[in-house]
């Protein structure tokens, strides 16, 4: 009977000695992390404004980018996607992205719905309304990871040079498409992308694609996106009232199945 | 009548422009035969305002002895018609409306839908009239 009464003394004098030690290190260490966290936010005033809602499906009227220099097995893909083009109206790249799964970066950054920007101390995070798609841009100056595992906003860091945001991305499964016209790519797609304001509402972005597998030359193009500083980001969730999902052969359908709970 | 100007404008424009491309869409449109219009009229069902796209219930008159058939209509995303006047309050069931669509190639009931006359007449566009330039083409 003794042995636990004095177990139990000894711990609740060690808790006491470690709440009273952590709090003390709190109260220690408070203000300076006070003074570095206000310094950090300030500096976040000093980068360019990129507040509001970013409408991708604005266009100034650019060239159409250059064709792209590609190897064998995707060259035959994408001459067959440029063949539909020519002989079908309408939108003919069929992806998995039409069963709700996310594209990948970079096409992720191309969806017809805005994105939006936030800025943190060591980070600059994108929010894409397409499919609730969260990049995370690390710009801390920390390495990428050695082996990050792939997915499909792969791992990203930045850094800025003046007013323009580089972020440079790798590990992006191979399985997401790199460009309209083409499924898949090496687990060596590297992408950079240079963020930046054109005037003082439209943002240019400049992707840079690179995979030997895919591009015989980095493959570059240029999207505009407009400011829109009312809007709201909305909510999207694909798997809500999806008629268009592929079908088993992986070709383009449409179901005309009511919803499950509704009236057939 | 400045108002009436712009739509008189408009609508010349977007006679004299190609069949229009999606520059939004959540897929391929190869189960449709984009860019052909077909006119349905009919009675609301149910207008469903949700992602990835709006979807249109329809009853549609079939024959001569009143029965009807059920016809669905993909459209835009709220994401897109919500930014352009469109709202979930659009279309009621009980509606009676017209519905310029393109058709499903299998020809079955259904199809993508492409603007909607109002049961006051007025004309809600559901596309965009023109495609830009480079346009970023989505799902």
């Amino acid at each position: 009977m003794i042995r636990p009464v004095l177990v139990l003394a000894a711990s609740a004098t060690c808790i006491a000695a470690v709440l009273s030690g952590s709090a003390q290190a709190a109260s220690a260490a408070a203000p300076e992390d006070a003074a570095a966290r206000a310094h950090a936010y300030d500096a976040l005033a000093k980068l360019p404004d990129w507040s509001g809602v970013w409408d991708p499906t604005f266009s100034p009227g650019q060239r159409p980018p250059a064709q792209p220099k590609l190897t064998p097995p995707y060259a035959a893909q994408y001459a067959k996607y440029l063949q539909a083009n020519r002989t079908t109206p309408g939108l003919n790249f069929v992806s998995a992205v039409s069963s709700c799964v996310p594209p990948g970066v970079p096409m992720s950054m191309q969806q017809p719905y805005p994105i939006e920007f936030l800025f943190t101390p060591g980070r600059v995070t994108i929010l894409i309304e397409t499919d609730h798609i969260i990049r995370r841009i690390y710009t801390d100056g920390s390495a990428p990871p050695a082996d990050p595992d792939p997915s499909y906003q792969g791992t990203s860091v930045g850094h800025w040079e003046g007013d323009t945001l580089v972020v440079e991305t790798s590990a992006i499964l191979p399985e997401t498409s790199p460009l309209m016209g083409i499924n898949g790519h090496s687990d060596k797609l590297h992408v950079t992308e240079r963020i930046h304001l054109a005037s003082p509402d439209i943002l240019e972005i400049t992707t840079t694609r690179t995979d030997p597998a895919v591009f015989l030359e980095p493959y570059t193009t240029t999207a505009s996106y407009k400011r829109h500083r009312d809007w709201k980001i909305m909510e999207y969730v694909c798997e809500q009232n999806n008629h268009d999902a592929l079908d088993r052969n992986g070709n383009a359908a449409f179901s005309l199945e009511h919803k499950p709970g509704e009236k057939q | 009548m400045k108002l009436t100007t712009t739509f008189a404008a408009g609508a010349l424009c977007a006679a004299a422009l190609a069949p229009i491309m999606p520059a939004s869409a959540h897929h391929s449109t190869a189960m449709f035969e984009w860019g052909k219009e077909q006119t349905l009229s009919g009675t609301i069902e149910r207008y469903e305002w949700t992602q990835p796209h709006t979807f249109v219930w329809i009853m549609v008159p079939k024959g001569q002895g009143g029965e009807t058939q059920e016809w669905g209509l993909e459209g835009m995303s709220p994401s897109w018609l919500g930014r352009r006047g469109w709202s979930l309050h659009t279309l009621h069931p009980g509606d009676k409306v017209a519905i310029v669509y393109y058709p499903l190639k299998d020809g079955r009931p259904g199809g993508f839908y492409v603007r909607v006359t109002m049961p006051d007449g007025k004309e809600m566009e559901a596309l965009p009239r023109r495609a830009p330039a480079s346009a970023p083409q989505g799902r």
